[in-house]
C-alpha cells in the first residue's frame, strides 16, 4: 500500500517554530540598535543589586504598595464575586437545566464581550477622563473587564465539565438548582477556585500599570524612577513588589487548600476597605461628567470625520504584527529555554528568570529596550512577547512538574541524549495543553497592545491613548469599536483552534 | 557464551533481596512470580531506572553508571504502560527507537514529517502493522496496534538485550504469540510473564517470590509443583 509523505509539525515541534520569528526581530534589533544606551542598561541591572535603602523612599513605595495592594485586592474580590454570578448565567448548562435551552447563555455571553475585549487600561483612561483621579476609577478599570473575562473562563468550565451524572439526577425530577448543586458545582469548584486565585496575581499587575499611566500608587513611583533614572530606587520597589507578590501566592496557596475561597474573599474584601481608609487614597463616590461626553457623541457629523482621520489598514496591520511577533516570541521563549539547560534542577532557576519577566510592568521594559533601540514595532513586539513569556514559562514549568520527569529518563535509558529526551518526553507531553494556552495568551497579548504602543507609536492602543488625551470621543468610540471587533475575531480564532487541539486551555 | 548483564548482590529497599544474576548473549530467560514479587523492580533495576541500595551491575563487564549513550542503547524495554509518547504519530513513535543513534536535528527532522520511511515501513512489517497507520496518532490506535508500536519502536532501537515487563497481558491469543516471537528474536532478552504455560519457549526460568529470587532453572527441570509454589500466597 502506498504511503503518502508529507510535512505535518508534531505537537513539541510547534511550541519551538514561533521561535524563528526572532531572527528578524532580532535583526531589526540589531539594524536600529545603538550603544548609547548600553552603559544605563548596565546601571540598571547593577540597581538590582544594590537597591536604595533610603528612609524615605522606602516609606513612599511602601505607601505606594498599599495603594497598589488595596487597589488589586478591592478589585479582585469584587470582579470574582461578579465573575462567579455571570459565569453561571454565561453556561450553557445552567440553562439547558433550567429551561431545556442554552439561548439565554449565548445572549449573556454575546452581551459580556464588549467589556472583556477593552484593556483595563483603555477602562482606566476612560473613566478618568470622565470622573477624573478617584480609587474608584481604578477599581472600576479593572472589575468591568475582570468580571466579564471570569464570567467566560467559568462559563466554559462549567460546560467542559458537565458531569455524566447530570441526565440521571435530572431523571429523578429534582428541583434543577438542586440537580445543578449536586452534578456541576462539586465538579468544577476546583477549577474555579484555581482561577479565581490567580486572578489576584493579574489583578495586582493590572492595578500597577494602572499606576504606570498616572492612576497611583507603586507604578506611578516606579514610573517617576526610570523617567529620571534613579534604577536603585526602581529597584527598591520592585523588589518590594517582588516579596508582596511571593507573601500573596503563599497566602492564596494556603486559603486555597482550605477551600473556602468565598468566604477569604468577602473577609479580604472588608480588610481592604478598612485598610483603605489609612492610605492617602481617594474612595468617595466620583462625580462625572459623562454627559458632556454623551453630547459629544450626540453629534453625528463629527463621527464620519473622525472615522476618515485614521489610516485604519495601517493602524489595525502594525496592531496584528505586534500581537504576531509577541505571541511568537511568548510561545517559543519557554520550550527553548527549556531545552537550552534540560534538567529538573535547573527547572527552578527557569522560575526565577519567568518570575523576573513577569515583574516589571511591560511598558517600563518596553521603555528600558527603548534605550538601547530606535521604536519599532519589533521593540514593541519584543517587550511584550517577553513579558508574557513569564506567563508561559510559569505554566510549561508548572505542567512539567505535575507529568514528571519519567518519560525523560526512560528516553535517556534507549541513549538519547538529555535533549532529545526532554523533546521527545516531557515536552511533548505537555505541548498539546501549552498550545492551548498559548492560543488563549493571544487574545491577551492583543488587548495588552494597549500599553506598548507608546513604543512604536503604532497600533489602535497608541492611537486610542492619544485620542483621549486630546479628548476626541468620536475617534475614541471608532478605536473602541475596532479593538472590540479584534478581539472578538481572536477569540473565535482562538476557540477554533483549541478545537482543533481537542483542548480546552485551563485559562489562568 | 559473553555475559551481557551481571548483577551482584543487588538489592533495593524492601523490594528486592540480595540477588546475583548473569544474563548472556543468545540467552532468552522468562521471569516468573505472583503480583508484588519484584519482577517489575527486576526489570527496572536492568534497565537503570532504578538504581540498587546495594550491590554492583555491570553490562558487558563495565559498571552502569559508566555507560555511554551509545551504550545504553543496547539495552530495550517494552514498557508494561507502553509509554508512547501520545502526542505523537505511529511514525515518530517508532522513529524515536532511533534517537540514540542520531543528533538533535535528526530528533527535529522527525518531528516535522515521515522520516526513514523505509527503515520504519520494515519493522512494522515485522510486528504486522498496516503501512496505513504510518501518519496516524497513537491516540487514535486500539491496545493491540497501540502494543505492536511499542514493539516497532523496540525494533528499530535495535538492542543486544530486550527486556518486557508482562508484554503479553491484555492480548488476544494472535498478537500475544506475535509479540512473544518478536521479543525472542532478541539477541538477548529477559521477559517477566504471568503465563507459566509459555516457559518451553525460554532457554531459563527465573523465579521471584516476596523479593526473592528462589528459582533459576532450565524450563525441562522445573516440575508444576514448582511452579505452583511461586503463586501460592504465604
Amino acid at each position: 500500500m502506498a504511503v503518502q509523505t508529507f510535512l505535518k509539525p508534531a505537537l513539541p515541534l510547534l511550541t519551538l517554530l514561533p521561535g524563528l520569528c526572532l531572527i528578524p526581530v532580532v535583526a531589526i534589533l540589531v539594524r536600529d540598535g545603538h550603544g548609547g544606551g548600553l552603559p544605563l542598561l548596565i546601571q540598571f541591572a547593577q540597581g538590582a543589586l544594590q537597591p536604595s535603602f533610603d528612609p524615605n523612599l522606602l516609606k513612599n513605595l511602601w505607601q505606594g504598595l498599599q495603594i497598589t495592594l488595596v487597589i488589586a485586592v478591592l478589585s479582585w474580590g469584587i470582579s470574582s464575586g461578579l465573575g462567579v454570578i455571570l459565569g453561571f448565567l454565561g453556561s450553557r448548562t445552567l440553562w439547558r437545566t433550567v429551561l431545556g435551552s442554552a439561548w439565554p447563555a449565548l445572549l449573556f455571553r454575546r452581551l459580556l464581550s464588549p467589556f472583556r475585549a477593552i484593556h483595563e487600561l483603555i477602562w482606566g483612561l476612560l473613566l478618568l477622563q470622565i470622573y477624573g483621579l478617584n480609587g474608584w476609577v481604578a477599581i472600576a478599570a479593572i472589575v468591568i473587564p475582570y468580571s466579564a473575562l471570569m464570567a467566560r473562563v467559568i462559563a466554559d468550565q462549567i460546560d467542559c465539565h458537565e458531569s455524566p451524572a447530570l441526565p440521571v439526577l435530572q431523571a429523578t425530577g429534582g428541583p434543577a438548582i438542586a440537580v445543578l448543586m449536586t452534578a456541576v458545582i462539586p465538579a468544577v469548584s476546583s477549577a474555579i477556585k484555581n482561577h479565581i486565585g490567580h486572578r489576584l496575581d493579574c489583578a495586582l499587575r493590572s492595578a500597577l500599570i494602572l499606576g504606570v499611566f498616572g492612576l497611583g500608587g507603586l507604578g506611578t513611583d516606579l514610573m517617576l524612577s526610570l523617567q529620571s533614572l534613579q534604577f536603585h530606587d526602581m529597584w527598591s520597589g520592585l523588589w518590594l513588589l517582588a516579596i508582596a507578590m511571593v507573601v500573596l501566592d503563599q497566602i492564596l496557596g494556603s486559603l486555597q487548600r482550605k477551600q473556602r475561597i468565598g468566604g477569604v474573599i468577602s473577609v479580604v474584601l472588608m480588610l481592604a476597605l478598612v485598610w483603605s481608609a489609612t492610605l492617602n487614597l481617594d474612595l468617595s463616590w466620583p462625580s462625572g461628567t459623562l454627559g458632556s461626553v454623551l453630547d459629544v457623541l450626540g453629534d453625528n457629523h463629527n463621527a464620519a470625520a473622525a472615522f476618515f482621520e485614521l489610516n485604519w489598514v495601517a493602524v489595525i496591520g502594525s496592531t496584528l504584527l505586534i500581537t504576531l511577533m509577541a505571541s511568537c516570541i511568548a510561545t517559543a521563549v519557554p520550550p527553548l529555554l527549556l531545552l537550552l539547560w534540560p534538567s529538573p534542577r535547573s527547572l527552578r532557576l527557569q522560575s526565577l528568570i519567568w518570575g523576573a519577566l513577569r515583574l516589571l510592568p511591560t511598558p517600563l521594559s518596553a521603555l528600558l529596550l527603548l534605550v538601547m533601540a530606535k521604536p519599532s514595532l519589533p521593540l514593541a513586539a519584543l517587550a511584550l512577547g517577553l513579558h508574557h513569556s513569564g506567563v508561559m514559562g510559569r505554566v510549561l514549568i508548572k505542567d512539567i512538574r505535575e507529568t514528571g520527569f519519567g518519560s525523560a529518563q526512560t528516553l535517556e535509558r534507549c541513549g538519547a541524549t538529555v535533549r532529545m529526551s526532554w523533546l521527545y518526553g516531557p515536552l511533548a507531553e505537555v505541548s498539546r495543553s501549552y498550545l492551548a494556552y498559548a492560543s488563549y495568551r493571544c487574545d491577551v497579548i492583543l488587548r495588552d497592545t494597549v500599553v506598548v504602543g507608546i513604543v512604536g507609536s503604532a497600533g489602535l492602543g497608541w492611537q486610542l491613548i492619544d485620542a483621549l488625551s486630546s479628548f476626541h470621543w468620536w475617534l475614541v468610540a471608532w478605536l473602541v469599536v475596532a479593538f472590540i471587533g479584534l478581539t472578538l475575531l481572536g477569540e473565535t480564532i482562538t476557540e477554533r483552534w483549541q478545537q482543533r487541539l481537542n483542548c480546552k486551555a485551563v485559562v489562568l | 557464551m559473553t555475559a551481557l548483564l551481571e548483577l551482584h548482590q543487588v538489592s533495593l529497599d524492601q523490594r528486592l533481596q540480595s540477588t546475583s544474576l548473569t544474563i548472556r548473549a543468545d540467552e532468552r530467560v522468562v521471569l516468573l512470580g505472583a503480583s508484588g514479587a519484584g519482577k517489575t523492580t527486576l526489570i527496572q533495576l536492568c534497565n537503570g531506572s532504578l538504581k540498587p541500595s546495594k550491590g554492583s551491575i555491570q553490562w558487558r563487564g563495565q559498571p552502569f553508571a559508566s555507560l555511554t549513550r551509545h551504550q545504553r542503547r543496547s539495552i530495550g524495554t517494552l514498557w508494561q504502560d507502553l509509554r508512547l509518547v501520545e502526542e505523537l504519530s505511529v511514525v515518530q513513535n517508532i522513529n524515536s527507537g532511533a534517537l540514540g543513534r542520531h543528533g538533535l536535528l535528526w530528533a527535529l527532522r522527525n518531528l516535522l514529517g515521515v522520516l526513514d520511511k523505509d527503515a520504519c515501513l520494515t519493522v512494522m512489517h515485522q510486528v504486522h502493522l498496516e503501512p496505513s497507520l504510518l501518519n496516524r496518532a497513537v491516540t487514535q490506535l486500539s491496545g493491540g496496534q497501540r502494543q505492536r508500536v511499542a514493539l516497532a519502536r523496540l525494533l528499530r532501537q535495535r538492542p543486544e538485550l530486550g527486556l518486557a515487563d508482562e508484554p503479553l497481558s491484555a492480548l488476544d491469543p494472535v498478537i500475544a504469540r506475535d509479540v512473544l516471537d518478536t521479543l525472542l528474536s532478541f539477541p538477548g532478552c529477559l521477559i517477566s510473564l504471568h503465563r507459566p504455560d509459555l516457559i518451553h519457549r525460554f532457554e531459563r526460568v527465573l523465579g521471584l517470590r516476596n523479593g526473592a529470587l528462589v528459582l533459576d532453572a532450565a524450563p525441562e527441570t522445573i516440575s508444576n509443583s514448582q511452579l505452583e509454589w511461586l503463586y501460592r500466597r504465604s
